[in-house]
């Protein structure tokens, strides 16, 4: 008897326990959705409105017409787009140099890079932009799209290294005796059995772009070039009188949603590759 | 000249990707012309050609970015130089630093701030991220959902947007979670003395570490002073000194998912047969966990550890989202790379700024340095 009630209670508590932390984290996210559609009064009210008894989308209305946060979306997706672009290319090209290609002082560049991950980008900024001051790109998106063209990020080009290195060597060899060179054997062989691992990159790449505040807040001086994180943050201001709190939550349920778009369709890819590199 | 600037970006990039090619293809060809003067075969040329060319980007935006910044970024942390006025840098030796470690109480405050989270914020962290592992680690039905969930904060974490919704939450009126304390201690008293001790324990806490940062504890004594916080108490979040470093707290406490993770990927390698033979022997699952679990863990524990301090030092986007229009409260909260921004770009002080970068870096290398060193000694690696 014991033997088959204590399981089952075991589970229960289980589930109620992993249940009850589900809720806990996702709460914020609850509670992001359910101000969007509150009245300002609702939102500022004493008591605790859980869900709006009459949900209203004059928030979305009123975020919707405000021509510079349509502005900054707008600027967000561009500059990810061209940010990503650059950077996952190159990336792979370095990738594959460093594991498809015998070549001498490989071992040295290749420790000189690992090596890199231990500096905190936060301690390159103050001369680089000295360096974007100088070129004249202060006011520009330049300083956040051009740096990702130079293969930024160690850790990415590791990651892609590691799978395209457990390619067999001998795909390469039979193309290179149908006189393909190396140009076509990473475009059209490597890089297409690649798809999985760059779905990961740029999933990582896309969040890390998409929430990064301190470099545009840096570089984009002026309202028209703001991306979303700095457009977001201008909304809230302690001089108001009033926090303006429902149409501040719609903007950040219309900038979370590519987010979660995202984290959707490759949560598998992410959090086996998180637990792989933990794996080591 | 150009006032679009999306056509300007693209002409940029346009830019960028002529000069990396063209940069490429000589950094190869170079390679296999001196391949070629130490009589290297045909096969060694071609590979040095092709190595160097791929990876020339890397090469090239190394000494761009990286290298030669942080050359630069060394000579001017003994200069005075700053980037709007026209004149030149001048040598003033160490005097940057020295006041920088002796004499400036933003950079103190900083310091003492990422002590702070990293004494009390990260072993909280760490000890749910551990929870949420070993309860995923049961191996129920519906486990990818709820990894899934325990992750998405990790994913949504420092998004601006995000943190306006944490600044809602936090709201000392109305915010929803002094709401539900409020709610929670009429209804159960037990919890009213919880939520007053947690206030108090905090209060005392948080006191004594702004008495570090400013050599006063005067605070701490009227803290002590007033005693045992009233039943109306309720906590400050992001209105006072005393409570502004909480919600960092609760923001690494939610965004603990990719330790979770990594616990995860460590229980996973523990094996088995472990736990079945001490089951065999008469183990509880707590001695279990205790006695087998958590030595093998103490790898996964410490590399948590030292990634969570490197990670305190670092963060930027809750204090500037939660804090900038509270002035007041920023040296409370202030972490060592906010008081870097703020330090370098409120008068444009290159050569301090570079100062600052350059202790940011040499603490995180020594960080790394002892994770190296200790784990010899600390953790676990040979029970198997």
């Amino acid at each position: 008897m014991r033997k088959t009630v204590w399981p089952l209670i075991k589970k229960v508590t289980l589930y109620i326990l992993l249940t009850g932390a589900t809720l806990l984290m996702s709460f914020p996210l609850f509670w992001m959705i359910s101000s969007s559609l509150k009245t300002i009064e609702e939102t500022n009210s004493p008591g605790i409105i859980w869900i709006p008894k009459e949900p209203t989308f004059a928030a979305y209305n009123n975020i919707l017409q405000n021509g510079a946060f349509i502005r900054s979306y707008a600027n967000s997706v561009f500059f990810v787009a061209l940010a990503m672009a650059g950077t996952l290319i190159s990336i792979s090209a370095v990738a594959y140099a460093f594991s498809r290609v015998k070549w001498p002082g490989r071992n040295l560049i290749f420790f000189l890079m690992l090596s890199t991950m231990m500096i905190p980008p936060q301690a390159l900024i103050v001369p680089q932009y000295v360096l974007f001051n100088k070129l004249n790109w202060v006011g520009t998106f330049n300083p956040i799209i051009i740096p990702g063209y130079f293969a930024g990020g160690a850790a990415m080009i590791f990651l892609l290294r590691q799978s395209m290195a457990q390619i067999p060597q001998e795909l390469d060899e039979s193309a290179f005796m149908d006189g393909a060179n190396h140009i076509q054997i990473w475009w059209e062989i490597i890089m297409p059995l690649m798809k999985a691992p760059l779905a990961t990159i740029s999933t990582f790449l896309f969040v890390g772009l998409w929430n990064s505040l301190l470099a545009p807040l840096m570089y984009l001086q002026t309202v028209d070039l703001y991306t979303l994180p700095v457009f977001v943050s201008t909304l809230y201001n302690i001089n108001q009188t009033v926090q303006p709190w429902p149409t501040i939550m719609a903007a950040a349920v219309l900038t979370t949603v590519p987010l979660m778009v995202i984290f959707f369709f490759a949560q598998r890819f992410i959090l086996e590759s998180v637990v792989m590199t933990g794996l080591k | 000249m150009l006032s679009n600037p999306y056509i300007n970006a693209l002409l940029t990039v346009l830019g960028a990707v002529i000069f990396i090619v063209t940069t490429s293809l000589g950094l190869g060809y170079t390679a296999r012309w001196i391949a070629k003067i130490r009589g290297a075969k045909a096969r060694v040329q071609e590979g040095a050609f092709a190595g160097y060319l791929f990876a020339a980007p890397w090469i090239i935006g190394f000494f761009i970015f990286v290298l030669i910044p942080l050359c630069f970024s060394l000579y001017w942390s003994f200069t005075d130089y700053r980037v709007i006025s026209n004149e030149p840098a001048n040598w003033i030796g160490l005097q940057n630093y020295s006041k920088l470690l002796l004499d400036d109480d933003g950079f103190r405050q900083s310091v003492v701030n990422t002590t702070y989270l990293t004494v009390l914020g990260l072993p909280l962290q760490i000890g749910v991220a551990l929870l949420l592992a070993v309860l995923l680690n049961q191996k129920l039905k519906g486990e990818r959902v709820f990894r899934m969930a325990f992750y998405l904060p990790v994913i949504l974490g420092f998004n601006t947007a995000v943190l306006l919704c944490w600044r809602l939450m936090l709201n000392t009126g109305t915010g929803i979670i002094n709401q539900i304390i409020r709610g929670l201690s009429n209804l159960f008293p037990p919890f009213g003395y919880l939520n007053r001790s947690g206030i108090f324990i905090q209060e005392l806490s948080s006191a004594f570490f702004l008495g570090i940062s400013n050599s006063n504890f005067t605070l701490l004594r009227k803290v002590w002073e007033v005693g045992f916080p009233s039943e109306v108490r309720v906590p400050l979040w992001v209105q006072s000194p005393l409570w502004s470093k909480m919600p960092v707290v609760l923001l690494m406490i939610w965004g603990c998912g990719t330790m979770m993770l990594i616990f995860l990927a460590g229980l996973n390698n523990i094996p088995k047969e472990l736990n079945e033979a001490a089951e065999v022997d008469g183990a509880t699952k707590w001695k279990q966990f205790w006695k087998i679990s958590f030595p093998l863990l103490s790898p996964y524990i410490f590399y948590n550890l030292v990634v969570g301090m490197i990670n305190a030092l670092q963060i930027f986007e809750p204090i500037f989202i939660l804090y900038r229009d509270n002035q007041p409260l920023v040296p409370s909260a202030i972490s060592m790379v906010y008081y870097l921004w703020q330090a370098s770009f409120s008068h444009f002080e290159i050569g301090y700024g570079s100062a600052i970068s350059w202790i940011i870096l040499i603490i995180i290398l020594i960080i790394t340095y002892i994770q190296f060193k200790m784990q010899d000694r600390w953790v676990t690696y040979d029970l198997y």
